[in-house]
Order: C-alpha cells, then sequence, then structure tokens
C-alpha cells in the first residue's frame, strides 16, 4: 500500500517532467527535465522492487543513476566545447 | 510494538516524498525561466528521492538491500546538486538571461537584457556577439582549445 | 500502462521536433523509459542493457555525430511517400507475424518444451554457473556470445575510426565559417 502510493507520486511526476521535455524553450529545460526523468525512473525501480517483494534490483538503479549524470554531462559538454552557435532555444517551427 | 513504528515511520517519509517530488514536477511546469525551474526542479527532487529511499531503507531493515539503498542516497546527494550546478554553468554561459521580475516584471527583465547587451558589446571581437557568452566562461574555452 | 502511454507521447514527439539536440536528449529519455518497461517485465537483464547502450553509448555517440553535422534537421522537398509505404508495409508483417505468436504465458509453448527445461534442470551439474541465463550465455551458446563480441568490437572500432578521420578537417571548417559573418 504505501509503496503503492509512492510508485504513484513517481509516476505522476514522471508524466509532468516529459510534459516539460516536449515543451521546453530551450535544451536546458529539457536537460533538467531529462534529469529529473532518470531520478524518477531510478526510484521507480527501487520502488517496484518491494512492490513485487524481490529488492534484488536495486544494482539496476545504481547503474542508471551513474548513466543519468554520464548522460547530462556528455550533453553539458557538448554545449560548451562544441558547436556553440546553435544551441539556445530553438524552437520547433511546424 | 516495533513494526508499527517502523511501518508508522516509513508512512511518514513516503508521504514526505512524494510530496517533494509532486511539488518539484509542478514547479517545472508553473516557472517562468530555466534557472527557476532548475531551483524548483533541483533541491525539491533531491529531498523527495532522498526521503522515499529513506522509507525504503527502514523498510529493508538490517539487509544488504539496505546497504545498496545507502549507496543510491548516497549518488543522488552527490550527483543531484552537481549535476544541476553544471546545467545552470552551462546555461550562463551559452547566454541564457535569467528573468528577474517583480510587480512591474517587463521593466526589470529589460534592464537585464540591456546590461547583457553591453556586458557582450564591450567584448573585443564582434563575432561572439550571437553566441552572447559570459566573460569567465570565455576565458575557459580559450584556453581549453588552445590546449587541444 | 501508463509507461507505454509515456513511451508513445516521447516518440511522437522525437518524430515531430527538428531541434536535433532535444532529440538526442529525447532519445535517452526513450529509452530510460523503455528500459524500466523491461524491468516490470521481469528482464532485468535486458533492462540493463538497454539503459547502458541506450542511454549511455548511443547517447554519447549521437553527441560526436552532431559535432561533425547542423543541429537542425532540414525539411524534406516533397512529401515522402515512398518511405511511409515501406514502413507501413514492414509494421503490417510484423503485426500479422504476431498472430502466430503462442498466447502469453501459457505452459505448453515450444520455448518451455523443448530445451528450456534441460538448461533449467542441468545448467548447474553441467556448467556450475548459478544464474541460468549466464550459463546459457556464456556456456551453452559460447561460440555464439564469442561472435556476438567480435561483431560489436568490429563496429566499434569502425565507429571510432569514422570519427576520428572525419573530425580535423571539419572541425577547422566550422571554425573558420563561424568566422566569417
Amino acid at each position: 500500500m504505501m509503496f503503492a502510493v509512492a510508485a504513484i507520486a513517481v509516476l505522476i511526476a514522471l508524466a509532468l517532467a516529459v510534459v516539460r521535455v516536449l515543451a521546453g524553450p530551450t535544451v536546458f529545460d529539457r536537460l533538467v527535465a531529462a534529469n529529473k526523468i532518470g531520478n524518477a525512473v531510478i526510484l521507480l525501480v527501487a520502488i517496484f522492487g518491494f512492490l513485487t517483494g524481490r529488492p534484488e534490483w536495486l544494482d539496476i538503479g545504481i547503474l542508471y543513476g551513474l548513466l543519468n549524470i554520464i548522460a547530462v554531462f556528455a550533453v553539458l559538454k557538448f554545449l560548451r566545447y562544441g558547436d556553440l552557435g546553435v544551441t539556445g532555444g530553438e524552437e520547433p517551427t511546424d | 510494538m516495533l513494526d508499527l513504528v517502523i511501518d508508522a515511520i516509513s508512512w511518514i517519509l513516503i508521504l514526505a516524498g512524494s510530496f517533494f517530488l509532486v511539488v518539484g514536477a509542478i514547479g517545472l511546469n508553473r516557472m517562468p525561466d530555466v534557472f527557476s525551474r532548475l531551483q524548483a526542479t533541483g533541491v525539491s527532487d533531491t529531498a523527495g528521492a532522498g526521503f522515499i529511499l529513506l522509507a525504503l531503507v527502514f523498510q529493508a531493515g538490517f539487509t544488504l538491500v539496505a546497504v545498496k539503498l545507502i549507496f543510491l542516497i548516497l549518488i543522488f546527494l552527490f550527483t543531484a546538486p552537481v549535476a544541476t550546478h553544471a546545467v545552470t554553468r552551462a546555461a550562463l554561459s551559452v547566454g541564457v538571461t535569467p528573468r528577474l521580475f517583480d510587480a512591474s516584471g517587463r521593466q526589470r527583465r529589460k534592464i537585464t537584457e540591456e546590461v547583457m547587451r553591453a556586458k557582450t558589446a564591450a567584448r573585443p571581437e564582434p563575432a561572439a556577439q550571437q553566441k552572447g557568452k559570459g566573460k569567465p566562461g570565455a576565458r575557459k574555452k580559450g584556453g581549453r582549445s588552445s590546449k587541444r | 500502462m501508463v509507461l507505454l502511454t509515456l513511451l508513445a507521447v516521447v516518440a511522437i514527439g522525437i518524430v515531430r521536433l527538428r531541434n536535433l539536440f532535444a532529440v538526442v536528449i529525447l532519445g535517452a529519455v526513450y529509452s530510460f523509459l523503455i528500459a524500466t518497461v523491461f524491468l516490470v517485465l521481469d528482464a532485468p537483464d535486458v533492462a540493463m542493457t538497454e539503459a547502458a547502450v541506450g542511454a549511455g553509448i548511443a547517447t554519447v555517440m549521437m553527441l560526436a555525430v552532431l559535432h561533425l553535422t547542423k543541429t537542425d534537421e532540414s525539411r524534406p522537398r516533397q512529401p515522402q511517400i515512398f518511405p511511409l509505404f515501406v514502413s507501413a508495409v514492414t509494421g503490417a508483417a510484423l503485426i500479422y507475424g504476431t498472430l502466430d505468436l503462442p498466447p502469453f504465458g501459457e505452459a505448453d509453448t515450444p520455448v518451455h518444451t523443448h530445451v528450456g527445461p534441460y538448461y533449467l534442470s542441468q545448467s548447474i551439474p553441467d556448467t556450475g554457473v548459478p544464474n541460468v541465463v549466464a550459463s546459457v550465455l556464456a556456456s551453452y551458446r559460447g561460440w555464439d556470445t564469442l561472435g556476438e563480441v567480435v561483431v560489436i568490437f568490429t563496429a566499434a572500432i569502425g565507429v571510432l575510426l569514422l570519427l576520428r578521420r572525419a573530425q580535423r578537417p571539419t572541425r577547422q571548417a566550422t571554425r573558420s565559417r563561424r568566422d566569417a559573418p
């Protein structure tokens, strides 16, 4: 019961973050929201392990945490040292 | 008795964590610009995840699972502020200006835009104006690319 | 269910967006979400592989490719009928193929009657590895796995060579182009 409440809260946060990823005007909005989605997914993995009575999957959660920050830093490094001219505020025009 | 106490503590922690997570997600959608969104989601996300994982630690007891969960909490505590900080620095260095607004919000925003324009116009090469980077970021990038 | 809905939403976003940065970020998000779906479907190995490859390596490689090209997708000149036709036919064929699959979770499907019980019962005396998936991958199908490793290694070397060779002249070209206006 209590894990179900937590899972529902995490899913709500996940959905709202997906909304921001799709809507965000700049790249950084999408990046922040993607980071939040990664965090929510880690929490979901942990909670789901407890929900089904097999909490041995937490290693995957740890792996996701490391991958999350690797992805964020890869994008940021590219933004800083790559082609800087076209980054911020490119809206889809269709 | 002890089980009841542990369950109560877990309930409280999970409710607090869920509250923080959902509030952070709402803030992510309601705030006006990048920096306030970062502020809304970075802080509350770390808090919410920490609370929920702490509740799971209480549920797991003294097992290997609890050790893994504490490891996960440590990863959250270290990586989430670092990621937030890095996103903020990158946003500033690329040229996203924070939107400062009060009751007459539009006025303040114009002032900051003029300040940023003066800052970029004062730089020596005119080609950098469309990039709109701040000075420390530019110096750091110069040093890095000369090393390359 | 919620996760699948979010997956569909993210996929539509990937198709519609034109800024390739956003597409890369959305790709990482998609791969995290589908890894969670795999986990819910009780396949943690697949989920771990999907997250490592999809969210980690694929994101970094896509960014490395983006370094070489523009960051905005150009519009197609005319509406593309033929690719739509090909993908629709392929999708219809795949859906037709799923009609012949046995029902999900049934006990007497070929998967559960052919070699599966042998692996499950004999993997400990044969190989001594406690995890059945690991014993099948590394012992029963060892040559198969060796072939996969060779293929992946070759692909990784090829990608690295491609990226490195194209990198130097392209970077100078972009720098001179940026200074020009």
